[in-house]
């Protein structure tokens, strides 16, 4: 393959190019009720060639590898019509890599039957729990994706990445009312990680039947503490997207909100990516430029001392490149994102951490969020209301909200222990999505959160 | 045909099977950040092959236009323990042709799509010239072959063109967002009018208006309708009808909503962007009115959910999800309705949508683009602000609906629409 795409290349004109191929092998099992919903598999095999002319971008995406050549030059072409000024592009130094995946237990070894009877018995375990569960969305899925990565300075990186998901969705009904419990995990160390779930599916169901009986939280305004598998949505969301630098690199406007040095939260708060922490679901060694990735602490003691970086952006703002240049798969170039973003840990316990608060929000597990940069919210999967310093009644429909130049300064306390939980989904950004992240922190507690209700 | 020899190849061991094999060719051009950024150009192709062995469904897929023997066996290595079918796979019916495919769509020029994106950056920046603009047109052209065991074999052609401009305007410590698009199957496209509205959005949110909290009513803009019709989608989904997860299940011919309100899935309309003359089961599409003056009449089907459910399927294969959506228009005019709101908010888009229990109905979302009306005016942009109710009682709760409706993306025509009260939250 490597002569296949040099040789390819050496037809290319522009200042820099690259191919980018990608063959992905998945299958996937998927219970809703008690029937089996659906079983298949895909194999897809693609590529990307990308080319900079001028500052000017040219992308050609195919499914046929057999004749990268044109594909080249249609990149090059594609360059050259849009190039109007002088190209920005961090160097960085020419590697020849080739990583292997390290799987516990190999998934394309494992028969698509053993596949679908892990999840049926999380599936079984979801319907008998309880008689008001409704029913059920189980599913197990893999793929395993092989990435051969060329460019014109000489790097030459191939890379293995697999995925493992699985997905328990618990439905309970009473009359119209219709609650979800639901629970993940995910991970690229093997078939292990879809194995031994049956507490997540008792969980998950259990979830769906409490909320039935639980109310919507009613909106205020509430001290929140988040349990550690929010934390990592809230630093992704509150804070880890506005430091990815295509949103600041040709903004001067952005650039002076964004100037390092700033003051952004407490002396207690870190916020870190990195994408070379071993195991987590944002990890790779290379990004998709061929650069190396590495710990970059985005906010350390408060204050903004880094931020995600292309080759591109890098360049254009003076700063080093950080290895946050990825593609969600072959048709899409690489842009700016995150890898495995955290909170780091402080030094308190969750039971001091509620002691003085008289009414509040203790909000656990993430569903999601999202950011348009300043606005931003966060979604868990159920949360309890705090009162006068304990834990009380089990509450419904939490959503989060809060402004970047404001919530970050009013955290508080931080959990003395970081946790990464195994949870499925990913991040979008553009038309690339879910591309899989790590999240992580601490328990969290922050000040006069807005929470949405009625 | 590619199709037809997968599904002869899938005969041989299996009792039905349907397939498809689609190629698209597409082009497309981008500004960013008030320059032209990026060209592309994309070729695509992809087999898929369902079949039935022993009363059981696999599927496999792969874009490996030559692997037709490895795409076959996977879908009989799947159906070996598949789930089971509750259907046959349907014999050639009659179909109402819809138009599709223009023309002029593939002699377009990349030229001419990089002057389609200038004129709606320049727009803006006539506008306002600190909003930062980025802009993109592209167009793409798709063959798509079927065929199952029954006898049923076509082969359709369609194009697509759309374009999209967005602005971002930083002022201080705020971040505005906003923007306009739109695609469908012919070359039409009115790309001003998409900056138009843009610029429309940034004019009214100029100022940044206080809001108290409480119960208010809230006039949702064509664009803002996606909070009350995400939750429709996933009740009126004929497979969550048949599982129970569905709130509407049992209650066809039911009154649901208000009276003024009405809503069809229609994909026989000319060159909207989800209409097509078969769905991916190869069953003709059709004409499905789902809430007509507020009762609930249809639900959404494929051959499967309808085989479990006794009912017909209405053409929604595979996975029951509507294509074009029609909210039906009322007697309000838009002025009107914000003249006629005292105190409330007029909602043009959220963030957080979906991700907590959606087909309870409930929605908590932050207003991501909204507006403050005051005494029957706009007074400027809303800010942190959490907007939330149920879909449900919103919908019995119309005020209402506005006497034109708008395309919003390509497949989705409302009008704007006026709810009573909504509970909102407010920094």
């Amino acid at each position: 393959m490597r002569e296949r795409m040099e040789n390819a290349l050496r037809k290319s004109d522009a200042e820099y190019a690259e191919i980018r191929l990608e063959e992905v092998t998945s299958s996937w099992v998927a219970f809703r009720g008690d029937e089996l919903d659906s079983v298949g598999s895909c194999r897809n095999v693609g590529g990307i060639a990308r080319a900079l002319v001028r500052g000017g971008w040219g992308y050609a995406t195919f499914n046929d590898l057999n004749d990268l050549e044109t594909r080249v030059a249609e990149a090059c072409e594609s360059a050259r019509i849009v190039g109007k000024e002088a190209s920005s592009f961090a160097e960085v130094e020419p590697v020849v890599d080739a990583t292997k995946a390290v799987l516990k237990k190999d998934f394309r070894a494992v028969s698509l039957s053993q596949k679908k009877s892990v999840v049926e018995d999380y599936n079984r375990i979801v319907l008998r729990k309880h008689d008001r569960i409704q029913t059920s969305d189980v599913g197990y899925s893999d793929s395993f994706r092989k990435v051969w990565y060329a460019n014109t300075e000489g790097t030459y990186i191939e890379d293995e990445r697999p995925d493992v998901t699985v997905r328990i969705s618990a439905t309970a009904r009473d009359g119209d009312n219709v609650q979800r419990g639901f629970e993940s995990a995910a991970g690229a160390s093997g078939f292990q990680v879809a194995e031994g779930l049956h507490e997540k599916a008792e969980n998950a169901a259990g979830r769906a039947v409490e909320l039935l009986s639980a109310p919507s939280v009613k909106g205020g305004k509430y001290t929140v503490i988040v349990n550690p598998r929010l934390a990592g949505v809230f630093a992704h969301e509150a804070f880890g997207h506005l430091s990815e630098a295509d949103f600041v690199h040709e903004n001067d406007r952005m650039k002076d909100l964004m100037t390092l040095g700033k003051k952004f939260g407490p002396d207690l708060l870190d916020i870190i990516d990195d994408g070379s922490l071993p195991g987590r679901r944002g990890t790779h060694k290379y990004d998709d430029e061929g650069v190396k990735t590495r710990e970059n602490y985005l906010i350390k003691d408060g204050v903004l001392v880094g931020r995600l970086h292309s080759r591109e952006t890098a360049a254009k703002m003076g700063e080093r490149p950080t290895g946050n240049a990825r593609a969600v798969s072959y048709p899409f170039q690489p842009v700016v994102r995150m890898t495995n973003t955290y909170v780091d840990k402080g030094e308190s316990r969750f039971d001091d951490m509620i002691a003085d608060v008289k009414l509040g929000l203790y909000a656990v597990d993430m569903v999601g969020g999202q950011t348009s940069m300043e606005m931003f919210t966060f979604s868990a999967a159920y949360g309890y209301m705090i009162r006068n310093g304990a834990v009380a009644e089990l509450v419904r429909d939490v959503v989060l909200t809060g402004n970047v130049f404001e919530t970050l300064h009013n955290i508080d306390m931080l959990g003395d222990e970081v946790e990464w939980p195994s949870a499925g989904g990913g991040c979008g950004k553009g038309a690339q999505s879910p591309l899989p992240v790590g999240f992580g922190g601490p328990y969290v507690r922050i000040r006069n959160v807005v929470v949405g209700g009625r | 045909m590619i199709a037809g020899k997968l599904v002869e190849k899938a005969m041989a061991r299996a009792e039905g099977a349907q397939a498809s094999f689609v190629r698209t060719e597409s082009s497309n051009i981008a500004f960013e950040n008030d320059k032209l950024k990026s060209a592309r150009s994309s070729q695509t192709t992809h087999l898929a092959v369902r079949v039935v062995l022993d009363g059981k469904i696999g599927s496999c897929s792969t874009t490996d236009s030559n692997d037709i023997d490895g795409v076959v066996a996977g879908a009989v290595e799947a159906a070996e323990f598949g789930s089971p079918a509750h259907f046959q796979f349907p014999g050639p019916r009659e179909a109402q042709n819809v138009e599709v495919y223009d023309d002029a769509v593939p002699p377009v020029t990349r030229e001419e799509m990089v002057v389609v994106c200038q004129e709606m950056l320049e727009l803006i920046k006539g506008f306002n010239s600190e909003i930062l603009v980025s802009a993109s047109a592209g167009k793409s052209r798709s063959q798509v072959e079927f065929a199952n065991s029954a006898g049923v074999g076509f082969t359709t052609e369609t194009t697509s063109f759309g374009g999209g401009v967005s602005g971002v305007w930083v002022r201080g410590t705020d971040i505005l967002w906003a923007g306009h698009g739109h695609s469908s199957k012919k070359r039409e496209l009115d790309h001003l009018a998409l900056s138009r509205k843009a610029v429309d959005l940034f004019r009214m949110a100029q100022n940044i208006a206080p809001v108290q909290s409480g119960e208010m009513p809230v006039v949702f803009s064509p664009e803002g309708m996606h909070v009350l019709l995400l939750s429709l989608r996933m009740g009126v989904n004929g497979k969550n009808v048949v599982l129970g997860a569905s709130p509407l299940r049992g209650k066809l011919g039911q009154q649901i909503a208000d009276a003024k309100f009405s809503v069809t899935d229609n994909p026989l309309i000319e060159y909207a962007a989800a209409s097509s003359k078969y769905d991916a089961e190869g069953v003709p599409r059709q004409v499905t009115p789902i809430i007509r003056n507020g009762v609930l009449e249809n639900f959404l089907y494929d051959l499967d959910a309808a085989g479990r459910a006794s009912a017909q399927t209405t053409g929604h294969g595979i996975g029951c999800s509507p294509t074009n959506l029609v909210i039906g228009e009322g007697d309000t005019p838009y002025k009107q309705m914000i003249k006629d709101t005292k105190e409330g908010l007029l909602v043009h888009s959220v963030m957080g949508l979906g991700q907590g229990n959606p087909i309870s109905g409930e929605f908590s979302v932050n207003v991501q683009l909204g507006y403050k009306i005051h005494d029957g005016e706009i007074t400027g942009r809303v800010k942190d602000v959490m907007l939330a109710g149920n879909t449900y009682d919103a919908l019995r709760n119309v005020e209402a609906v506005g006497d034109k409706a708008e395309w919003v993306g390509g497949a989705l025509l409302a009008p704007p629409i006026k709810i009573g009260a909504l509970s909102v939250v407010s920094d």
